[in-house]
């Protein structure tokens, strides 16, 4: 079994790069467990494929999403949401391998499946005899 | 769940507290989306709107992420704007553990009021990363009219 916890506000490591001033969003998130993966869905709409990054440094993980910008002088009758960019980091339990890991866009919903590493499966060990 | 929401004519009075009440909104959005549970601000409708005029047209913006756009559907009768569909739970299959279930899987249903008539034959719908937009251009006795002064 796997442990994934949500970073807290204080322990998130700012990304240095970013330009835009607009809000950060929380997206929301599913983390099912399977025998061989960890898969990871988040609800980020509103951002394209190639603004999306993924960043997995050792056992910390970010999913972020830059929105684009809105066009301007538009007059807004009703808002009920903000557009900005997405950000969420989890710390899982153990370490994943990188290069299995995959991650695929549709309809604003961000899946990343994560294949658990041999070492992290369980495993019977075979008991030999003489 | 049914909304009725009647979006008043820009302008136009809204109560003394209205602006409050937006202020309130953004707030709350804001500082939630920093706190432990995010989308708790807005849970209570879905998916949530965004509503744009122009002298020319009506936009309406709906984040509903995760929705093919077959299952979403959307219809105009007079002023009304209805969108509904079902976002469907998607069995991960041999899920051993759920770490985290924040995602709501529900049938959603929402009608916007207009504040003026629209075409019907050219309203458009299309759907982008799990926005889903839709162009409502007002009818022409809708549009705002320039009336020139002829001198007497």
């Amino acid at each position: 079994m796997s442990q994934t916890t949500e970073t807290s506000r204080g322990d998130l490591t700012l990304n240095p790069e970013q330009t835009m001033s607009a809000p950060v969003y929380t997206p929301a998130v599913d983390i099912y467990e399977t025998e061989d993966a960890l898969l990871i869905l988040a609800d980020m709409p509103g951002v394209e494929k190639e603004n999306i990054s993924i960043h997995l440094d050792e056992n910390i993980l970010t999913l972020e999403g830059e929105a684009t910008a809105p066009a301007e002088g538009e007059a807004f009758l009703l808002r009920e949401y903000g557009v900005g960019n997405w950000r969420r980091q989890f710390t899982l339990s153990e370490v994943f391998d990188r290069s299995p890991i995959e991650a695929s866009y549709t309809n604003g919903e961000l899946t990343l499946v994560l294949p658990k590493s041999q070492a992290a499966k369980p495993h019977t060990i075979p008991v030999k005899g003489e | 769940m049914l909304l009725k929401r009647t979006l008043a004519p820009v302008g136009s009075w809204r109560g003394p507290f209205s602006q409050m009440e937006q202020l309130r909104r953004d707030m709350e959005r804001f500082l939630g989306s920093y706190g432990e549970t995010p989308g708790t601000a807005e849970a209570n409708v879905f998916p949530p709107l965004n509503v744009s005029e122009d002298k020319e047209a009506f936009r309406v913006y709906a984040e509903l992420p995760g929705i093919k756009p077959e299952d979403i559907e959307v219809s105009v009768t007079g002023k009304t704007l209805t969108l509904s569909g079902e976002r469907r739970f998607e069995d991960p299959g041999q899920a051993v553990r759920h770490h985290r279930r924040e995602r709501k899987f529900q049938r959603f249903s929402r009608v916007v009021g207009l504040p003026s008539d629209v075409d019907h034959a050219k309203v458009e719908a299309s759907s982008r990363n799990g926005v889903l937009t839709i162009y409502l251009p007002k009818s022409e006795a809708a549009k705002p009219r320039q009336i020139a002064v002829k001198t007497a």
